[in-house]
């Protein structure tokens, strides 16, 4: 028996419906995601036009002319993906479900797919289709392990990119990440948290405190400060929520000395464009380099979080000029770079319990921050732990893909999405499982809270917060 | 049966070749062509080359990617590209065609070599369609071009065996042959539009999904202007 296959049970509970009957009939939508009401009216000619659009526009074509010749269907990646280990579900299988957009475009774009079409009698894209795609790229984490497994090259992950991308552009994405969304770019707050500044201020007065009477050092939160080298966007989540991340990362900066800020103007590195619209992704990351720029920061530092750290690094340098644009690093670089140049220290006498390290989907499937968290944690943990498979090949925390941020699925991630993470988690035996990333940290404390693991979710930065020697320098 | 062996191995082998040959060159420009068009637009040109480069190698040469997962599926597959590669291209009979027709001529493979190869290939390509027909995943994602592509393969593997070996009748040796030519020149005809087309586009496939990844930027506005929502709001 497959220990990550979920029970019958667990998937009756998992995929409840969780929306009322007269709003699936109004909206047309047999999804489990909470959708704002939207023109149901035509729905695929409308994807259609808002498909054709966006080839024109981007540079999506090419890659898809490729995939529908490369298509082997050898079914390599069902081996990879953690949803269809636990559902079993063969529609969970990533190339399934890219099949469902590749057929799309070759029966409406490509000569050959219309000319069959068109001597078999085949209409085409209908909206049992359209339901079908809303459903399926909404089960992905987008984690894209299936993509490093495929021989073909087919990155499943960008097809699902794609999918919710023309899907959020007929009205069809999940509210919770629409909602952030509107509040970050046309909001009064302008961030996903909606914290108002003065929040923010209280906020980081009151952790200044929390350091002084913890640590006995003052240890400040710059603002505004212009000419720094680094410009700071957290997940803006960890204001509410990771306390210890954020006066980890103040107390290294204190250590170092170097110079940072955090601008008042725009502080929020998530980025839900990523995962459902990339026009919505383009007018953000605009926003964290505009507000870099007006502080004449000289790079952009994203905090502890996957996929703001991806949308930064990726993203940056293709909407914000190419090389002109200022260099985006994530904070673990800097931490790591601080602590090998014996910048700081850290006592390895003060975590003693075992730890492990989750790999965040983002910033460790290309192979981008892999090494340096496991160097930094190996420097002062006693007791370090890694899981299997790792790095590259890491399994997804089963909220990937923004799926985290809605909490209505809440059941589906703890006990498919996340159900393989969750055996190798309980596997390690570990009594603190570091997790640098925002979305990962939520996601996980839900799974080992729903699978009841006997384990504390943290993030990096907690833990050397916990460690470091800091001097009082007054 | 002379007759249409004569059309078979003359102008029509020349025909199918052509397809063959001009249908992959189609396809292969137009991949770079496409490659090329998408790195031009890209807003972020820094493309990590030695990253693509060898993962592209590593799935070329599966010696220790392939194993991790699927071993044997990956053995089999291995093993039937293997023989499918270097039997048509390096077999003797071949090469000495192509020499009496073109005076070109290159190595070729030991007899007992080509044999096994031969054997081999039909043997890991039937296991290959068994493979697809029992493993759950590979049934239900497969279309009739996946069931039907191993077993193509083999034909001229089967009937070139039958004419380098069997004791059989000119008048059998030339109705394998003539199956055996058929069924090669239906391969080549089919190999620029099917799944095939792998055997060319192979290379440039991490290539393609590194590229894809970098967008062109500006492309909110043109999209929403073309889709009516300028200024409309999230």
């Amino acid at each position: 028996m497959n220990k990550n296959r979920a029970t019958e049970e667990e998937r009756t509970r998992a995929l409840k419906p969780t929306k009322k009957p007269e709003v699936m009939e109004r909206q047309r939508l047999p999804v489990r995601y909470h959708v704002e009401d939207y023109d149901v009216a035509d729905r695929p000619r409308r994807f259609l036009e808002a498909f054709a659009v966006i080839l024109r526009h981007s540079n999506y074509r090419f890659a898809l002319e490729h995939f529908i010749r490369m298509s082997a269907k050898c079914s390599r990646c069902s081996v990879q993906c953690q949803v269809y280990l636990a559902s079993g579900d063969l529609k969970d299988i990533p190339c399934y479900r890219s099949e469902l957009l590749l057929g799309v475009y070759r029966r409406h774009f490509t000569m050959g797919g219309m000319l069959k079409g068109r001597v078999l009698g085949d209409s085409g894209l209908t909206d049992e289709m359209i339901e079908e795609m809303a459903e399926s790229f909404w089960n992905c984490t987008a984690c894209r392990r299936c993509s490093i497994e495929c021989p073909a090259g087919i990155d499943h992950g960008l097809i699902t990119h794609l999918g919710r991308y023309i899907l959020s552009e007929i009205g069809i994405a999940p509210r919770a990440l629409v909602v952030s969304v509107r509040e970050q770019l046309e909001g009064k707050t302008g961030n996903t948290s909606a914290i108002p500044v003065p929040a923010l201020l209280d906020t980081l007065e009151f952790l200044q405190d929390d350091m002084r009477e913890t640590k006995g050092v003052e240890i400040e939160f710059p603002l505004d400060v212009e000419g720094c080298d680094y410009v700071f966007f957290p997940a803006v989540s960890d204001y509410l929520m990771e306390a210890d991340t954020l006066m980890g990362i103040a107390a290294v900066f204190a250590a170092t000395g170097d110079s940072w800020t955090t601008g008042t103007g725009y502080f929020d590195g998530i980025n839900y464009g990523l995962f459902y619209s990339d026009r919505m992704l383009e007018r953000i990351v605009k926003k964290v380099h505009a507000e870099a720029e007006r502080l004449k920061g000289k790079n952009i530092l994203i905090g502890e979080c996957g996929h703001a750290s991806r949308s930064a690094k990726y993203f940056v340098p293709t909407y914000c000029g190419g090389e002109k644009a200022l260099p985006v690093i994530n904070i673990m670089e800097y931490t790591y770079g601080a602590l090998t140049e014996g910048r700081f220290r850290l006592d390895p006498n003060i975590v003693t319990e075992k730890v492990a390290y989750h790999d965040p989907c983002n910033i460790a499937r290309q192979g981008w921050i892999i090494d340096q968290p496991r160097e930094i944690l190996k420097a002062f943990c006693k007791n370090y732990v890694e899981m299997e498979p790792h790095g590259e090949n890491n399994i997804c925390c089963g909220g990937g893909g923004g799926t985290v941020s809605i909490d209505e699925i809440r059941p589906y991630r703890t006990t498919i999405a996340g159900k393989v993470k969750a055996e190798q988690i309980r596997g390690s035996g570990c009594k603190y499982l570091v997790a640098p990333c925002a979305n990962c940290k939520k996601q996980l404390r839900e799974l080992v809270e729903d699978q009841k693991i006997d384990c504390e979710v943290v993030g990096l930065h907690d833990l050397i917060y916990k460690a470091i020697i800091l001097e009082n320098k007054n | 049966m002379q007759t249409l062996l004569e059309l078979a191995q003359g102008p029509l082998f020349r025909l199918t070749f052509a397809i063959m040959a001009l249908g992959l060159l189609r396809i292969f420009i137009l991949d770079i062509w496409g490659a090329i068009e998408a790195y031009r637009k890209a807003g972020d040109k820094n493309i990590p080359w030695k990253q693509a480069i060898k993962k592209t190698l590593g799935w070329l040469f599966p010696v220790r990617k392939a194993f991790g997962s699927r071993p044997v599926y990956s053995l089999l597959s291995i093993l039937f590209h293997t023989g499918l590669i270097l039997v048509p291209i390096f077999l003797f009979a071949h090469v000495e065609l192509w020499k009496s027709g073109t005076g070109l001529g290159w190595i070729t493979l030991p007899k007992s070599w080509a044999d096994y190869l031969t054997l081999s290939t039909i043997i890991f390509g039937l296991a290959l369609f068994f493979g697809r027909i029992a493993v759950r995943a590979a049934s239900f994602l497969s279309r009739k071009q996946d069931y039907l592509w191993p077993l193509i393969l083999i034909v001229p593997f089967i009937t070139g065996y039958i004419c380098a070996h069997a004791g059989v009748t000119p008048a059998g040796y030339r109705f394998y042959m003539l199956i055996h030519i058929l069924s090669a020149e239906l391969i080549f005809v089919l190999l620029p539009f099917t799944k095939i087309a792998h055997c060319v586009l192979m290379p440039l496939s991490q290539l393609v999904a590194t590229l894809a990844w970098r967008f062109p930027p500006d492309t909110d506005e043109p999209v929403a202007i073309s889709l009516n929502k300028k200024g409309v709001p999230v």
